[in-house]
């Protein structure tokens, strides 16, 4: 399919051409495509709220999206999913599990929800969810709601693209939750205690609400809820807060950073990949490791030699 | 070979260009015969590929709308409970009405000689049983998934 075939799709929400549309942002090898796509559908997105579901591996946070986006379904809402799960470090293959946990309510309601393996992708965030974002809102679909890796505090990056960040959390993370908390207090719009059927859930939305009442209280007061995604227990909460929060932005109370925070996720990515195709596929860069490997010469020194060597016109007039 | 092989030792997978090949593993009807489907999922995993599986139970439908929003390369189809000609064939049909051209479809499990022609016919290759070493179940794929992907990327 060609740009204007896939443009076409997207705007009469053919599914293939909007998943196609999708692998596109995920193939570096068709970054051309994907530059000319993103500069016709970018002038009809910013129509969707964007949901950021964040939080450590294991609290539900696939099991909620999936009866969330139900819950929201039968309420008039017409929301599409992305899921991203972490790559194997050693092949650069991942295993989708995401998608397991939330096929049931897909199914039932006929939900949009794709996959995306993060690449390696440091911030936990794949790159490609921006654009997947941009192709489903560009569809017409409100909300989009993404669930990050889940690895904690490297899932800030969530915030780049979502205009309401709910943290997920789940009793019995132990002293975990401390680290936790460390990072992931300041991001949350929305913070969620899932499995509250389990021992301990009390206790864990206590806590969070008094680290939250110790932090600086914008005009937007955090809630703590507590759901159980197996039942779908206080997910009608959610839903409200959730409105609540987007009102609240609406309302011009919260800036719409969005834009400029999304521009920033992408220089700095644009920015990596420009270092890395000038140290890559290079006969003298192979040597400098070399010199390292038989410790002629340190890495620090070794990391310094590629800078310049690749690098050495930029700043020096 | 690329710097970052060099960098580290071939582990810096930023450094990876093309996107992985993408498959989806899919037990259509009833078949509690998983242990299969762990193996392979993570033998592709391995191999480098993305992998999904389709879960419990999913109908043709749930399989063949799966493979289209998630923009699989190759839908891998598994039965021991030997409805295979049966089954596999719905999905096919599915595929076929929805005039789809660019998914690959291979097959495995326990499926008798005698019917594997009748499924090549019908688009489904591969269709290894048990003990097939698994370099040979994943050179296939990959020459599939290739195929799949040059037709989704032709403009
Ligand atoms: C272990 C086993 C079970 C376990 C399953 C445990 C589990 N969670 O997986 C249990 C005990 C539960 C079980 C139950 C039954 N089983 Co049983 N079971 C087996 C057995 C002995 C081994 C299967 C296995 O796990 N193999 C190991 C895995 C790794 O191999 P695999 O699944 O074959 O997959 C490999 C290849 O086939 C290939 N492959 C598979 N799929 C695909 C797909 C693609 C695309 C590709 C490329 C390759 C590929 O690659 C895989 C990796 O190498 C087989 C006999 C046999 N030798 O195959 C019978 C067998 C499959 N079972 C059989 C039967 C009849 C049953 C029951 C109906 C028995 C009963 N009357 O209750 C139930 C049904 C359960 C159900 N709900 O479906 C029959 C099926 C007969 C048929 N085809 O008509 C078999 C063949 C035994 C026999 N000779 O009668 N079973
Ligand atoms: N008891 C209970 N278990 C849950 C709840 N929500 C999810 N789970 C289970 O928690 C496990 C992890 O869920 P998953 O959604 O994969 O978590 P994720 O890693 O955060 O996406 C699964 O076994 C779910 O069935 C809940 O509210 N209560
Ligand atoms: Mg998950």
């Amino acid at each position: 399919m060609n740009v204007d075939e896939l443009f076409e799709g997207i705007r009469k929400r053919d599914l293939r051409s909007v998943s196609r549309s999708i692998s596109i942002f995920e193939d570096d090898l068709q970054s051309s495509k994907a530059d000319e796509l993103m500069k016709r559908i970018y002038p009809i997105t910013g129509r969707a709220h964007i949901i950021g579901i964040t939080g450590p591996p294991g609290v539900g946070k696939s099991t909620l999206m999936g009866r969330l986006s139900k819950r929201m379904k039968e309420t008039g809402k017409d929301p599409a999913l992305v899921a991203i799960d972490a790559s194997s470090p050693f092949s650069r293959g991942s295993f989708l599990g995401n998608r397991i946990r939330m096929q049931d309510s897909l199914r039932e309601n006929g939900i949009f929800m794709r996959s995306l393996s993060n690449r390696g992708f440091k911030g936990g965030l794949s790159l490609s969810a921006l654009g997947a974002v941009k192709v489903l809102d560009a569809s017409g679909f409100d909300p989009i709601i993404i669930e990050t890796v889940g690895s904690g505090q490297s899932d800030l990056d969530i915030i780049s693209i979502a205009d309401t960040t709910a943290v997920i959390l789940a009793p019995g993370l132990g002293d975990e939750i401390q680290a936790i908390k460390a990072g992931i207090m300041e991001i949350g719009d929305i913070f969620v205690v899932n499995k509250i059927d389990r021992e301990g859930a009390f206790l864990a939305m206590k806590d969070i609400q008094d680290t939250l009442s110790l932090g600086k209280s914008g005009n937007w007061i955090k809630p703590v809820i507590g759901t159980n995604s197996l039942t779908g227990e206080g997910l009608d909460e959610l839903i409200n807060e959730i409105d609540q929060h987007k009102k609240f932005l609406g309302n011009g109370s919260g800036r719409d950073t969005r834009p400029t925070s999304e521009l920033y996720l992408l220089l700095e990515n644009r920015i990596r990949k420009l270092i890395e195709s000038y140290v890559s596929d290079d006969e003298s860069t192979a040597d400098i490791v070399s010199l390292v490997r038989s410790r002629k010469i340190d890495p620090y020194e070794a990391s310094e030699a590629i800078i310049r060597k690749s690098f050495g016109h930029v700043g020096k007039n | 070979m690329s710097g970052g092989e060099y960098l580290a030792d071939g582990k810096n997978q930023s450094l990876f260009k093309d996107k992985p090949i993408k498959i989806l593993l899919a037990k259509p009807g009833i078949d509690g015969h998983d242990r299969g489907m762990f193996v392979l999922a993570r033998a592709f995993r391995d191999a480098g590929m993305d992998v999904l599986y389709a879960g419990l139970l999913p109908t043709p439908e749930d399989v063949v709308d799966t493979a289209v929003n998630e923009d699989v390369d190759v839908i891998a189809l598994s039965l021991l409970n030997g409805a295979h000609l049966t089954v596999f064939k719905k999905v096919m049909d599915l595929i076929n009405k929805r005039k789809i051209d660019d998914i690959a479809v291979v097959g495995g499990g326990t499926i008798p000689d005698q019917d594997k022609p009748k499924l090549e016919k019908m688009g489904i290759t591969g269709n290894y049983g048990p003990g097939t070493p698994l370099k040979v179940i994943i050179d296939h794929i990959t020459e599939r998934a290739t195929e799949a992907r040059s037709r989704k990327n032709r403009n």
